[in-house]
C-alpha cells in the first residue's frame, strides 16, 4: 500500500510543473500564439524562486520572485513577437537560450557557484495539512499534506477551464486565435488579448518553476528544467488546449515519470530518465493513429 | 546584399554594446573585457588556429539547422544527432585500429552515419505515423543525450576515472594537427562546399528551397515531397553527426560526460541568427566560435564570467532578427509612402 501512496504521490509531484506550464501554454494556445517559450520562462521562474527564497528567507517571497521572473520572460516575448513582430518561433528559441544564459550567468555572480545551488537558508514551499480530510485512512494520504503549489495547481486548472470556456475573456481569447481581423474589426484589439495570454501564461510558469525549485527539490541548478516545457508543450498540441485534457495527459507523464523512479531498481537510473519523454513520443504516435483513423472515417463516411 | 550586412552588422553592435552596459553596471571595463575576448581568440597564430577549430561544430550543427529549416523540416535534433555521431566515432575509434589514410575516413563515415541514423528515425516516424517532426527530434534528444550518458558509464567506461568517459581512441583515428591547425578545418569546409554545392546547384536542392518556400507550389509542380524530405532529413542528420565526430577526433579524443550539452543549441542559434542562409551561417559560425574561444581569456583576464557570452549570444540573435524584421516593415512602408507621392503627382 505504502508504495501504491507513494507512485500516486510521486505521479502528483512530477505532473505539476508540467501541468502548470502547459495551462499557460493553453492559454496562449487559444490566443493563437505559437508559444515555445514555457521552458525558458519555467527556468527564469526556478531561479527567481531560489534568489527570493533565499535573500528575504522567505517562501511567499520566492513565488512573488519566480513570478516576476517568468513575467519578465513573458514581456520581453511580447516586445519581440507582439511589438516587433518577430517570428513566434525565432522568439521562442532565443527566449529560451536568453534564460538558459542568463541564469547560468547570474548563478555565477550572484551566488558564486557553478553548475547548482543548495543552501539551508532557502526556505522551500510548504506542505499544506488539511485537518479533517487527513485522517481519511488512504485519501488522507493522498488529498491533504501536498505541497501548497500542488492545491494552487488544483485551482488553476479549474480556473483556467472557466476563463476559457465561461468569461468574456475566453471568448475573446478564442476569437484572437479563431479570427483575428474579425475580432479587430469587432473592436476588441487582438494584441491586447494575445499580451494577457502571454502574462498569464508567464505567472503560470512562474509557478511552474517555483515548483521545481522550491517544492520539488530546494536547489537552483543549471538547466534544471530539463525539458518540461517542450514536454508541456507537446501536452497543448496533443489536447488542441483544451484545459481538461492537459490535466489528464500532464498525469499521464507524471505517472511515466513516476514509473521511471520506480523502474530504477531494475534499469540502469539513464533508462528510466528517458521515460517521460519516450512517454511524449508514444502520446504523440496514439495521437496521430488515432487522428488518422478519425480522418479515414470522414471520408468513409462523407 | 549591402543593406543584409548593414542589419547584421548594425544588430551586433547594438547586442555588444548592451553587452558593454551590462559590464558597466556589474563594475567591469567593458572595453579591456572585449579586448581580452578578441585578443585570446583572434590575437596570435596559435588563438585563431583554436578558434578556427572551434568553430567547426558551430559551422555543422548550423548547416544542418540551416538547411532544414530552408528545406521545410523543422529538424531541431542536431544536439541528439551530434552526439549519437560522436559515440558511433567513438565506438568505431576504440575497437577498430587501421592506418590513418583508412582509420579516419572510417570515423568521419561512423559520424556521419550515427548522425544520419539518428534524424531517419524521426523522419520515419514521420514518414509512417505523420507525428511532427518539431517534437520528436527534441524528444529524441533527451534519449540519445541519456542513451550516450548510459554508454559512457557502463559498457564504454573506462575503468578508474573519476568521471563518466570513455578511453582514448586509437591515435591512428586522431585528425592530424598542421603546425597549430587542426585539419578538421578541412573536413568542416569540404563538407561545407558539398552541402553548398547540393543546396545551390542541383536538382534536389532547387526543389528542397522550393518546397521550403512553398510546400503546396512544390507538390503542384510535381516535386516528390516525400522522397525530399527523407533527404533533407538524412542530409541534416548526417552534417550534425559530422559535427559529433570531428570534436571527438579533433578534441579530446574521448567521449567525456556532458559533450553534448556545450554544443546544444548553437547551430539553431547559428541558423535562425544568419537567416538559414549558407554563407551566413558560416560567417556567423565563425563570429560566435570567437565569442565563446574568447570567453574563457575574457574570464582569465579580466574576471568577468565566461557566462556572460552566452547571454551575449541569445541578445544577439533577438536583436539581429528584430531589426531584419522591423527594417524591412519600414523599408515597406517608405516604398508605399514614394509610391503615393508619384500617384499624386
Amino acid at each position: 500500500m505504502n508504495v501504491f501512496i507513494g507512485l500516486i504521490n510521486g505521479m502528483i509531484a512530477s505532473c505539476t510543473p508540467i501541468l502548470l506550464a502547459a495551462l499557460g501554454g493553453s492559454l496562449t494556445y487559444y490566443a493563437g500564439i505559437f508559444n515555445i517559450a514555457m521552458e525558458g520562462m519555467m527556468l527564469s521562474g526556478a531561479f527567481f524562486a531560489v534568489l527570493g527564497s533565499y535573500y528575504f528567507q522567505s517562501w511567499p517571497l520566492g513565488i512573488l520572485f519566480a513570478i516576476l521572473g517568468a513575467l519578465l520572460m513573458a514581456l520581453i516575448f511580447i516586445l519581440f513577437s507582439v511589438v516587433l513582430k518577430v517570428d513566434e518561433f525565432v522568439t521562442g528559441i532565443g527566449l529560451n537560450l536568453f534564460s538558459l544564459g542568463i541564469t547560468t550567468y547570474l548563478l555565477r555572480q550572484i551566488f558564486k557557484v557553478k553548475g547548482a545551488f543548495a543552501n539551508p537558508d532557502i526556505v522551500p514551499i510548504p506542505r499544506l495539512h488539511i485537518p479533517l480530510i487527513a485522517d481519511i485512512p488512504i485519501l488522507g494520504r493522498i488529498l491533504s499534506g501536498q505541497n501548497l503549489i500542488i492545491y494552487i495547481t488544483v485551482l488553476a486548472t479549474i480556473l483556467t477551464w472557466y476563463l476559457v470556456f465561461k468569461t468574456r475573456f475566453g471568448l475573446r481569447l478564442r476569437a484572437a486565435g479563431y479570427n483575428r481581423t474579425c475580432l479587430d474589426t469587432s473592436g476588441v484589439s487582438a494584441n491586447r488579448i494575445r499580451i494577457w495570454s502571454l502574462l498569464i501564461c508567464g505567472v503560470l510558469c512562474g509557478l511552474a518553476g517555483t515548483f521545481l525549485s522550491l517544492g520539488y527539490v530546494t536547489l537552483f541548478s543549471e538547466n534544471m528544467s530539463a525539458g518540461r516545457g517542450w514536454i508541456s508543450l507537446a501536452a497543448v498540441i496533443l489536447v488542441s488546449g483544451h484545459p481538461v485534457g492537459i490535466a489528464l495527459i500532464s498525469l499521464l507523464f507524471g505517472f511515466s515519470d513516476g514509473l521511471g523512479l520506480y523502474l530504477q531498481s531494475v534499469l540502469p537510473s539513464q533508462f528510466t530518465s528517458m521515460v517521460p519523454y519516450v512517454a511524449t513520443l508514444i502520446a504523440l504516435f496514439v495521437y496521430s493513429v488515432r487522428k488518422r483513423k478519425q480522418a479515414a472515417l470522414e471520408i468513409a463516411g462523407g | 546584399m549591402k543593406r543584409k550586412i548593414l542589419i547584421n552588422v548594425a544588430g551586433v553592435l547594438i547586442a555588444m554594446l548592451l553587452g558593454a552596459v551590462t559590464m558597466l553596471v556589474q563594475g567591469y571595463n567593458p572595453l579591456e573585457t572585449y579586448g581580452a575576448l578578441f585578443d585570446y581568440s583572434l590575437g596570435n597564430g596559435y588563438s585563431l588556429a583554436i578558434t578556427l577549430r572551434n568553430s567547426v561544430p558551430l559551422i555543422l550543427t548550423g548547416l544542418s539547422a540551416s538547411i532544414a529549416f530552408a528545406s521545410g523540416p523543422v529538424n531541431l535534433g542536431q544536439p541528439g544527432q551530434l552526439v549519437m555521431g560522436a559515440l558511433l566515432t567513438t565506438i568505431c575509434g576504440l575497437y577498430i585500429d587501421l592506418p590513418p589514410v583508412l582509420m579516419i575516413p572510417l570515423l568521419i563515415c561512423a559520424a556521419i552515419l550515427g548522425g544520419a541514423l539518428w534524424s531517419g528515425i524521426a523522419a520515419l516516424l514521420k514518414g509512417l505515423f505523420n507525428m511532427s517532426e518539431f517534437i520528436t527530434t527534441l524528444m529524441l534528444n533527451f534519449v540519445a543525450d541519456y542513451f550516450t550518458y548510459w554508454a559512457i558509464t557502463h559498457p564504454l567506461f573506462e575503468k578508474g576515472a573519476l568521471h563518466p568517459q570513455t578511453p582514448l581512441i586509437s591515435r591512428n583515428g586522431w585528425m592530424p594537427e598542421i603546425g597549430d591547425f587542426n585539419t578538421n578545418v578541412i573536413v568542416m569546409f569540404l563538407a561545407f562546399i558539398v552541402a553548398w554545392f547540393i543546396f545551390n546547384r542541383t536538382t534536389s536542392g532547387y526543389e528542397w528551397r522550393i518546397s521550403g518556400q512553398n510546400s503546396l507550389f512544390a507538390r503542384l509542380g510535381g516535386v516528390k515531397v516525400d522522397k525530399n524530405y527523407y533527404l533533407v532529413m538524412l542530409l541534416t542528420g548526417a552534417l550534425a553527426g559530422l559535427a559529433g565526430g570531428l570534436i571527438i577526433m579533433s578534441g579530446p579524443h574521448r567521449f567525456i560526460k556532458g559533450l553534448g550539452a556545450n554544443y546544444a543549441w548553437d547551430g539553431i542559434m547559428v541558423a535562425m541568427v544568419a537567416n538559414n542562409g549558407i554563407i551566413a551561417t558560416l560567417l556567423y559560425g565563425v563570429f560566435f566560435g570567437i565569442l565563446q574561444t574568447g570567453s574563457l581569456g575574457m574570464e582569465l583576464i579580466t574576471a568577468v564570467p565566461s557566462e556572460l557570452i552566452t547571454v551575449l549570444q541569445a541578445v544577439i540573435v533577438l536583436i539581429v532578427v528584430a531589426g531584419r524584421g522591423s527594417f524591412e516593415i519600414l523599408a515597406g512602408k517608405l516604398a508605399a509612402r514614394k509610391k503615393m507621392k508619384e500617384r499624386s503627382t
